[in-house]
This record gives structure tokens, sequence and C-alpha cells, in this order.
């Protein structure tokens, strides 16, 4: 499928490319394929939603593709990166420098304000103390909470845990920013903010943007909705041409 | 760096308590099981380590302090005719029955018969010099002011050992004995006092060296003559550490310690570790989280490792501040208690290796850190 852009622009590499891949879980006697020969590739920049009924393996396809989980067969590369090449160091590795996460789940330290959480992670990428919290700063003024960054997460809102968890993932500077049902935990007005967020890194970082739900809200902010169903993908649509938004490719 | 393991010991330290409890009150249990058997049994080294002699004359194969043999007189001579020895005395050990004037009925007591002079080795570091000088009496003795109550006297009052009478002329402190009373006298009294007759000569010989770094040295220099009839010689300190090395260890106290200890061990790791898996487990989906965004597994031990670590530290802090207070509580109520700095790194290293022990099998929770389990 290409889109009016595409004509006009050099031809670039995907963000996220899986090729015929399988995955099956076993439980006892009991033989799960969750994926089963799907074919993939998300384009830098865009905001793609996947999203499906609960079981259709949209979660093991964001695992798969975060390098979180090896595949049964066939292959993933992530960044010109083969994911199914590296051990386990090189994955944590290549997360650390590549990739943020959002998940349904907040997963805040209790015992740490929401400048530490987002500086924490920062620690481990081997940025300066200043740095760090230049990043940490600047992300929590982004996702609008440069005055709540000194609370503990029991201070906070739902709305704002997860952008806080939005900010500790942006503060990364990832190419690659994976959300797992990051509204499903919220009311309306803050479910909407937490778009509004995940859009805007798309459009004005060139973030490629992953994000697998089932919240119907999300499908007209997506530039790319793929839906799923047992393992496949049964319908992939564009909504609008995410390279024409891209700051990054305006010349 | 965000101090995460320290902010969340600090913040969820209701948590924590159970493992700094456990770790603290194991730490403590040692340290004041190790005190009091070192203040027992110690008292069963205090003839040689309350002495200022440099070498040990004996009966070969003497075990402890209070199983000497007597041994010929004559070997004193030999003794001195060593250069290095600055100085020589006999030491007197009697077994005696001792008859209160209250009502006690008989107390097994150890008399120590010394050179009651002024610069006598015996006792020189337990005695005041006082005290020493009035031992010269005929038929005096001192005893501990612990042991009073025990013998049914009070300072002046008259008594009998062995059936010669003795009259008590002075109360010390610091002489207790193990299984018995230490009666000190001098050396005359000491040979009247003595009912066997064949015991001619004196339990031991004590030496003062006029260099006291020699006494390995001299000590084996005059071992091996038998012209003297059987003896052997000891340093001070092999001879005190025979004594100690005998009872703990002989005695079954020894084992008794060390099964205590690794009991103590097992129970506090099993509550610390219990501890801190269940906080680990509390965190497990933010470690997964950090884990997802990249920060090593190594790296999340580290912060596992690091609260194991401050658990074993504030616990140690809380069972010294309680031993200390413990201690001298033990002390003013003459409970014998020592400790020495072998003694107390012993307990941080047990302390210390439960924290780690536990931390160790908290790490392992960890595994259950996958961050793809946060996907559902």
């Amino acid at each position: 499928m290409t889109h009016p852009a595409a004509a006009t622009e050099p031809v670039r590499t995907p963000a996220l490319l899986a090729e015929n891949i399988c995955k099956a879980f076993v439980s006892g006697q009991q033989r799960t394929q969750v994926l089963d020969g799907l074919t993939l590739s998300i384009e830098a920049g865009e905001l793609t939603l996947i999203s499906g009924p609960s079981g259709c393996g949209k979660s093991t396809l964001l695992a798969i593709l975060s390098g979180l989980q090896k595949v049964d067969s066939g292959r993933v590369q992530a960044l010109g990166s083969e994911l199914g090449q590296l051990d386990l160091r090189a994955l944590e590795r290549f997360r650390l420098q590549h990739t943020g996460f959002v998940f349904q789940g907040f997963n805040l330290f209790p015992a740490l304000s929401a400048f530490e959480q987002v500086e924490l992670p920062l620690n481990h990428m081997g940025l300066s103390r200043n740095e760090a919290r230049r990043r940490a700063q600047q992300s929590l003024e982004e996702v609008g909470l440069a005055h709540r960054m000194r609370l503990r997460p029991s201070e906070l809102s739902g709305g704002e845990k997860q952008r806080v968890a939005i900010a500790r993932a942006l503060a990364k500077e990832p190419e690659l920013l994976f959300a797992d049902e990051p509204t499903s935990a919220l009311d309306a007005a803050n479910g909407q903010m937490i778009i509004d967020i995940l859009h805007r890194i798309a459009h004005t970082h060139g973030t490629t943007v992953l994000c697998v739900s089932h919240d119907p809200r999300l499908v007209v902010h997506a530039d790319r909705v793929l839906a799923m169903e047992d393992g496949r993908i049964l319908s992939d649509r564009h909504t609008h041409a995410p390279l024409v938004d891209n700051k990054e490719n305006k010349s | 760096m965000v101090a995460l393991a320290r902010k969340t010991l600090i913040y969820e330290w209701r948590r924590f308590l159970p493992a700094m409890l456990a770790v603290g009150f194991a730490g403590l249990l040692q340290l004041l099981q190790i005190a009091l058997v070192l203040g027992i049994f110690g008292s069963t080294s205090l003839y040689i380590t309350g002495s200022s002699a440099d070498v040990w004359v004996g009966y070969p194969g003497t075990q402890s302090v209070g199983s000497g043999r007597t041994i010929s007189a004559d070997v004193e001579s030999h003794v001195l005719m060593d250069p290095a020895v600055q100085r020589v005395e006999p030491y007197i050990w009697v077994d005696g029955d001792w008859r209160g004037a209250g009502e006690t009925g008989g107390v097994s007591v150890f008399v120590s018969g010394i050179d009651p002079s002024a610069n006598g080795l015996m006792f020189s570091k337990a005695l005041p010099a006082g005290l020493r000088a009035r031992l010269a009496e005929p038929d005096a003795v001192v005893v501990d002011r612990s042991v009073l109550d025990q013998l049914g006297v009070t300072i002046g009052q008259t008594a009998t050992i062995n059936g010669h009478p003795v009259r008590v002329v002075g109360i010390s402190s610091g002489l207790r004995a193990l299984g018995g009373v230490n009666v000190l006298c001098s050396l005359d009294t000491a040979r009247r006092l003595n009912d066997d007759p064949a015991d001619s000569g004196p339990t031991y010989l004590v030496a003062k060296l006029r260099d006291s770094s020699q006494a390995n040295a001299v000590a084996a220099r005059l071992r091996g003559d038998t012209a003297f009839g059987p003896y052997t010689t000891w340093s001070a300190k092999d001879f005190a550490r025979r004594s100690v090395l005998y009872w703990l260890f002989d005695t079954g106290a020894g084992a008794g310690v060390l099964f205590l200890a690794g009991i103590v061990f097992l129970v506090g790791a099993v509550i610390t570790s219990q501890t801190l898996i269940a906080a680990v487990n509390g965190s497990v989906r933010e470690y997964a989280t950090l884990n997802a965004l990249g920060v090593g597994v190594a790296a999340l031990r580290r912060v596992v490792l690091e609260q194991a670590f401050w658990v074993g530290a504030l616990g140690l802090l809380g069972a010294s501040a309680l031993g200390i207070v413990l201690m001298m509580l033990a002390r003013s109520q003459d409970v014998p208690v020592v400790l020495n700095v072998p003694a107390a790194l012993a307990c941080i290293i047990l302390v210390m290796g439960l924290a780690a022990v536990s931390g160790l099998a908290a790490m392992r929770s960890l595994r259950r850190a996958d961050p793809a389990t946060l996907l559902r």
C-alpha cells in the first residue's frame, strides 16, 4: 500500500519489519498458535494502531516487534537490526538505546517522585547527570507535568501517572515507542490527553509509535490502523499521510 | 543516579522492618552468645591472662590450668639458668573443699598459692597490690566479690579448706572461675592446705623474661630436658589458648556455640530472604518495566543486593546499640561478658553474610520480572 507522499520521498527502510513470523504458546498439552505467518512493515514517524479482540495476538506481536519476546520462526528487523540474532544482553542494550514503553499499568516505583521515575532509566544510558536531569525536566514539561514533578505516584491521578510513564519513555528520546493499552485504565478526558500526547510524539519527534489498543478513540488519531484477528492482520488502513505532518521531512 | 534501593527502603520501611529486626536479633543473639562464651570460658585462662608471666612450666600433656600435676621443684633452678629469664616463681594449685561459717555445705574451691611479694607474677594484673600484700599473713585468703554468698562468708570471717582454717582478708573482683570458686592465698598457706603428702612440688613454675617477645623461643628451648623429671613449657599465650580451647571443645560448649550460630544464621536468613523476596515481588512490575526500557538485569540485581546490604547494616547498627546496653548491664551484674575484635568481626561477618545470602535468594525472584509478562 502506498500513500501520496511516498512517491516524492526516497525509499525508506521501515522502522519495523516482520517477515512470516510464527509464535505459539504451549501450556500443558495445549498448544496455541498465536501468530501464524504474519508479515508486516511499519514506517518511521507514524502512529500505528493495532486493534482487535482480546486474544487476537496483538500484544504478542508488540512483544515480538519490541524485542521482548523471540519468534518461533520468521525474522524481525528493528531499525535495521535483526532482533533474532541478538542475545539477551544485546537486546537489553538495543532497548536501552532505541525503545520506549508505555504499559496499561503505569508501573511507577512508589518511592520515587515523578522526576526520579523519569531520570532513573536515563542514569543507565550513560548520560551525564545534568543531561539526564535536563531531559527529565523537558519530558515532564512536554506531558504537562512541570508543576507536579516532585510528587510521588500516590499523590498523582491515574492520568498523571500515565503521563509520567510516557515522559519516562519519551526522555530516552527513542526511535521506537511501544504502548500497550495506554488508555484502558483511564477515563475519557485523561484517555484523550494520552492519545494527543502519543500523536504529538510521533509527529513532532519523528518517533515510530506502535500502539496496541481496542480503544476506538485512538483510531481517529492513528496514521495507520491494523485490525487483527486470530493471529492474522485482517485490514490495514492509512488514515492520513504521516510524512507530510512529520516535521523532520518538511523542507 | 537515582538511589532507588535506598529511597524504596525509606519509603517502604514497614515492608523491610521484619528483615531488619531479623538481622538485628540474629546479630544480637550471636554477639551476646560470643560475649558470654568468651567471658565464661575466658575465665578458665584468667590464671594466665591475669598474670605477667611469659613462660609457663608444667606437667606434660596438661590440658588446662586446672588440671595440672606437680613437677619437681628443682626445675626452677634449671629455668633460672637460662639467660633470657628474669624471674621465676612457683604456682601451686590445690583443689579444696570449702566449709564456710554459713549454711552452704561443702563448696568446691580452686586454691591458687601465689608469691605474695610486691613483684610477684601470678595475678599481678587481677589482684590489687594492697590485697596481695595481705596474703603474706598466715592462712589469709582473698576471694571474688561475686562468690561471697556461695561461700557463706564476709570479709574477716574464717572458714576451712580441706579441714585447715583460713581467714578471708580481702575481696577482689574479676576472679570468677568456671566450675568452682577461686581462692587466692600465699604459697605457704597453699602448701598447708594440701592434704596429699606426696604432692610436694609446685604445680607450675611461671617465668618472666627480659624480653616478652622471646616467649615462644625460650619455651621451646627449655622444653625436652628430662633430668629433673617430667615437665614441659608453653608460652603464656599458647597455654591460655590451650586452656580456653579445652573448655570450649572438650566440654561440648564450642559445638553448642557453633550449632546455635548455625541455627541463628538459618532462621535469620529465612526471615530476611522472605522479606526481601516479598519486597522484590511487590515491585516486580516496576523492575520489569525498567528492564523493558533496557535497564539490564545486572543493574536490577544490584538494587536488590544494595537493599540487602542496607538491611544488614541497619540491623547491625540496632544490634550494636542494644548489644552495648546489654553488655553494660551484664557487666554491672558481674555476668562475665567479654568481646574482642575477632569476635565482633565474626558477628559483623555473620550478619552481613546473612544479609548477602538473603539478597542473593531475593535476586532469584527477579527472574519473574520478565517484561513480556507486562503485555497482556
